[in-house]
């Protein structure tokens, strides 16, 4: 089709200003949040922004009948360039579809377009004493069909899992098209191949999410936040370690290393104990201020057996959101410390987690780099930060040793490469290797059943 | 690479991409695409700097398609600045269009002289007595007047370089103040600017000299030499003051940061930075001076916070304090988020600015106040508008009325 009718075409479909196609906003929708270089730009050759399911559905099936590669857009908050359009065509930005369509307060479940922001559809149920437990750190502005895309993992992952524990059923629409709805309200449901779950995590190859269901939990009533000291991440570790073996479960467990400590304290003026290399930021919920209470001395009681220098517990809400708004701002305060970062996000079971931290040290030794670590130490998910200059071709070189060997570190102790960033296009190297060849086979024989000509997302995962 | 685009890109170069700055930006909150975000912005500078994008409209549309509120840099993590990037980039543009627009060139010269700035203000009196002029400034003024006049306020913080030094000055009733009033003041609420002559007035002796325009306009529009010659004539004008107030937010913030624009300047830095550190603003000064409401009002007030007051001075416990002594007060959602005026961004975007102002003008009314202070001309003359969109239901005034 040439392309002037093709624009008519999509200009009719979504509306006039909701076709991009100037410089500067193909520009613009060139990037995401991953440590891929902005220049050369991969830009879209247009950017489109439905609003309805139905719009959707017929710009797929003009793109595939032209053979236009798209490209599924949330919030571009993704850290694996999972938003990028490789090969150009369109950026299929969902961020206007807003709504949240039902909340079911009696079957605890709430409907949702996929371009509603994860905190507001938190806060939304919130208001009505449900709870959506998934909070990735970027919450504030992730989308949510980008966090069942990426199948997003937050804080709150050690005690209440991740993104896909709560999607129920997800309507999407296909390469060419067509629209399908999968799962639903029925608790138990086994009628066929599980393909909410296949979408999940789908990365955006698959199909389009334009709705998605999700499953609530009461909101817990009380909720207490602690931020502990330890001198070195061992002892850290071995103090969540030893609550969960003790059935303390937090309801998340932050841990970050004395390089990210500093990073985040120079923003927002914390004053750290002489002798800190390490913090943990520990989330408790439960029914009364009595439950708060009785944990946070079980959890002392084991951290000043695992050598806490520091044991304080916020006293009200605003100190609750300060601990809390350190975590969240860790990741980039860290990046900034640096003229690049490749950020990794590995998951290893969760005993590992210690020995994962050594080998990641003496990796960073090896190679002569600063590779600061935090993550969810609760459920074994690290972010450790390559910190560099790519501009020195000496340094990058070493840089790219140190990611490799990271990755070998983590499946070295049974991890994986991922642990909610995605595949994207920073870690499809590293696919065969942690797959093995049958596992990349399947998934590219899922891949050509349902998008035959390869349009959707094209260059993500293989 | 040209300098200014390189410090452009060295302000820009902690940006993670994250996102934060998507939910703060009041521009994208009424145009959601890439480009109007912080984050989009950040991208042009680095883009340019790398070379992955040419200068041209678009670009241009862009990188002023900003308020420069600083809204972003204040949530950003990394406290990126993107405002500031944005006055680099602009003038990166400006420079390679050969200098500023004709508009700007006109409005440079317009505040540039005392003259037609004092004639702006007879003019606009004359008006007023004839009972042409409401308290609404761009009502019944002839249409090209106000064009030209109402730049006191431009740009953000960003144009101030950082939030100003709390100044040590030495307070106390024998001190000599001057008064400094700013363009805006002078040609758009010469009654706001007498009430605050009295209340300066009323705690000691004070001078109100005739002083230029602080230079902020010139300065955010690419006229950065005439930018310094106003500040010298205001340094040299202000020497024998001990104090000098200012009711202008913008003026303020411009004047706290003459300082660090003579930094390498050996003739002039210690005569710079003396003054800097004698600028207060008034209501900073009223609290740090005890002053007290003569009587408190049975009126409700709500405060808007201008961007040049809260980010660019860090001025925000003041002006409440000085509210909850005069009437009952009443905090607004989003207080501190730009009101859209921005100096000529109004002008230049007429439709997002009232937009943004739409949600300022809600937020107002949710809080069912009576007046709607702020402290700044700039400001005040959007919050006039939106008392007059409200059908009445609110006023909008200067603190130095109120109190
Ligand atoms: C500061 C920061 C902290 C982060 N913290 C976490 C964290 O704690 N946990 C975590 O898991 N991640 C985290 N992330 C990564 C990122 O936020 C998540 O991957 C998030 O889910 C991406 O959402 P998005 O809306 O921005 O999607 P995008 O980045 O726009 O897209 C991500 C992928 O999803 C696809 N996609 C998006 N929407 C749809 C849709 N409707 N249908 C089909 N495909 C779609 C895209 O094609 C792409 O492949 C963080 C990122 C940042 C910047
Ligand atoms: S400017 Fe700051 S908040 Fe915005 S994307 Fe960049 S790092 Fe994030
Ligand atoms: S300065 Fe204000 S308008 Fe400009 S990008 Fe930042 S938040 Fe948006």
């Amino acid at each position: 089709m040439p392309v002037t009718t093709l624009l008519d075409e999509l200009r009719l479909i979504v509306g006039q200003d909701h076709v991009l196609d100037g410089e500067v906003d193909r520009f613009g929708y060139s990037y995401d949040s991953s440590f891929l270089p902005l220049v050369p730009a991969r830009k879209p050759d247009l950017v489109v922004r439905p609003r309805t399911v139905q719009e959707v559905s017929r710009v797929m099936a003009l793109a595939h009948a032209a053979g236009i590669p798209v490209t599924p857009r949330g919030a571009a908050s993704g850290r694996t360039g999972g938003s990028v359009p490789l090969e150009g065509g369109i950026s299929l930005a969902l961020d206007r579809m807003t709504d949240i369509l039902e909340v079911d307060e009696a079957n605890m479940m709430v409907t949702v377009e996929p371009g509603v922001r994860t905190m507001d559809l938190h806060d939304a149920c919130a208001a009505r004493g449900l709870f959506y437990p998934p909070d990735p750190a970027s919450w504030k502005f992730s989308t949510i069909g980008g966090n069942v895309a990426e199948n997003a993992g937050g804080m709150r992952a050690v005690k209440y899992g991740v993104t896909r524990d709560y999607v129920m059923g997800l309507q999407v629409v296909l390469a060419d098209g067509a629209i399908l709805e999968t799962g639903g309200k029925a608790i138990k449901n086994v009628t066929g191949y599980d393909l909410t779950s296949l979408f999940t995590g789908s990365e955006g190859t698959l199909g389009v999410i334009t709705k998605v269901l999700l499953r609530l939990i009461p909101l817990p009533k009380q909720r207490g936040v602690l931020r502990l000291m330890f001198a070195d991440m061992e002892d850290g570790c071995a103090t969540v370690h030893r609550m969960l073996k003790e059935d303390i479960v937090p309801s998340a467990a932050e841990i970050m290393d004395d390089v990210s400590l500093e990073a985040v304290a120079r923003h927002r003026k914390m004053t750290l104990p002489a002798g800190a290399g390490c913090c943990v930021i520990i989330e408790v919920d439960g029914e009364d201020a009595a439950s708060l209470d009785g944990q946070y001395e079980r959890i002392r009681h084991v951290a000043a057996a695992c050598g806490c220098l520091e044991f304080k517990v916020a006293k009200d809400k605003a100190e609750s959101d300060e601990l809390w708004a350190v975590r969240r701002g860790l990741s980039s305060a860290v990046a900034s410390l640096a003229p690049n970062r490749l950020g990794e996000d590995i998951s290893v079971p969760r005993d590992a987690f210690p020995e994962v931290v050594r080998r990641i040290g003496a990796i960073a030794k090896k190679f002569d780099l600063l590779i600061p670590v935090f993550g969810h130490a609760g459920d074994g998910n690290l972010h450790p930060s390559v910190l560099c200059d790519m501009a020195d071709a000496g340094q990058a070189e070493r840089v790219h040793h140190a990611v490799d060997a990271i990755f070998e570190a983590a499946l070295a102790v049974g991890g994986t490469l991922t642990g909610e960033h995605g595949i994207g296009i920073t870690k499809r190297p590293y696919l065969a290797q942690a797959l093995g060849e049958t596992g990349v086979r399947t998934l590219k024989a899922i891949k050509a059943g349902l998008d035959p000509k390869g349009i959707l997302n094209p260059g993500k995962i293989w | 690479m040209n300098d200014l685009l390189k410090e452009a890109k060295d302000l820009v170069a902690g940006c993670d991409r994250c996102g934060t700055c998507l939910t703060v930006c009041p521009l994208f909150k009424v145009r959601d695409v890439e480009r109007s975000s912080a984050r989009g912005k950040n991208a042009i500078a680095r883009g340019l700097a790398e070379g992955g994008l040419e200068p041209g409209a678009g670009v241009r549309g862009a990188v002023e398609f900003c308020l420069l509120c600083r809204a972003c840099a204040d949530s950003c993590p990394n406290k990126v600045a993107t405002d500031e990037a944005m006055i680099r980039v602009r003038q990166v543009l400006t420079d390679r269009a050969g200098g500023p627009t004709a508009k700007y060139r006109l409005v440079g010269a317009v505040l540039r002289s005392r003259a037609l700035v004092g004639l702006g203000a007879l003019s606009l009196g004359a008006l007023r007595r004839l009972g042409l002029l409401r308290f609404l400034p761009s009502a019944l003024v002839p249409k090209e007047f106000p064009r030209k006049a109402f730049l006191a306020a431009f740009a953000g913080p960003a144009a101030l370089g950082g939030e100003a030094p709390v100044s040590p000055a030495q307070l106390g009733t024998h001190a000599r103040v001057a008064y400094f009033q700013g363009c805006g003041m002078k040609l758009m609420f010469p009654d706001a600017a007498e009430a605050t002559l009295k209340l300066l007035g009323g705690l000691g002796e004070v001078t109100s000299p005739d002083n230029p325009c602080c230079g902020l306009p010139h300065l955010a529009h690419g006229m950065g030499a005439t930018f310094l010659d106003l500040a010298k004539e205001n340094i040299a004008l202000f020497e024998d003051a001990d104090l000098v107030v200012t009711d202008c937010a913008s003026c303020g913030g411009a004047l706290k940061h003459l300082a660090s624009h003579f930094r390498e300047d050996p003739l002039w830095r210690d005569r710079a930075a003396a003054f800097s550190a004698k600028v207060l603003d008034l209501t900073e000064y009223l609290v740090r001076m005890g002053y007290q409401s003569p009587e408190r009002r049975d009126r409700t007030y709500t405060f808007h916070d201008p961007c040049h007051l809260v980010r660019g001075q860090g001025i925000r416990r003041q002006p409440r304090q000085l509210l909850e002594a005069a009437g009952t007060f009443v905090d607004m959602r989003e207080s501190d988020a730009c009101c859209g005026g921005a100096g000529t961004f109004h002008m230049d975007h007429p439709e997002a600015a009232a937009q943004v102002l739409a949600r300022k003008t809600s937020n107002i009314e949710a809080t069912g106040a009576d007046v709607v202070v702020t402290a700044c001309p700039g400001c005040l003359i959007q919050l006039t508008r939106a008392a007059e969109a409200s059908g009445g239901r609110f006023k909008a005034m200067h603190i130095s009325q109120v109190i």
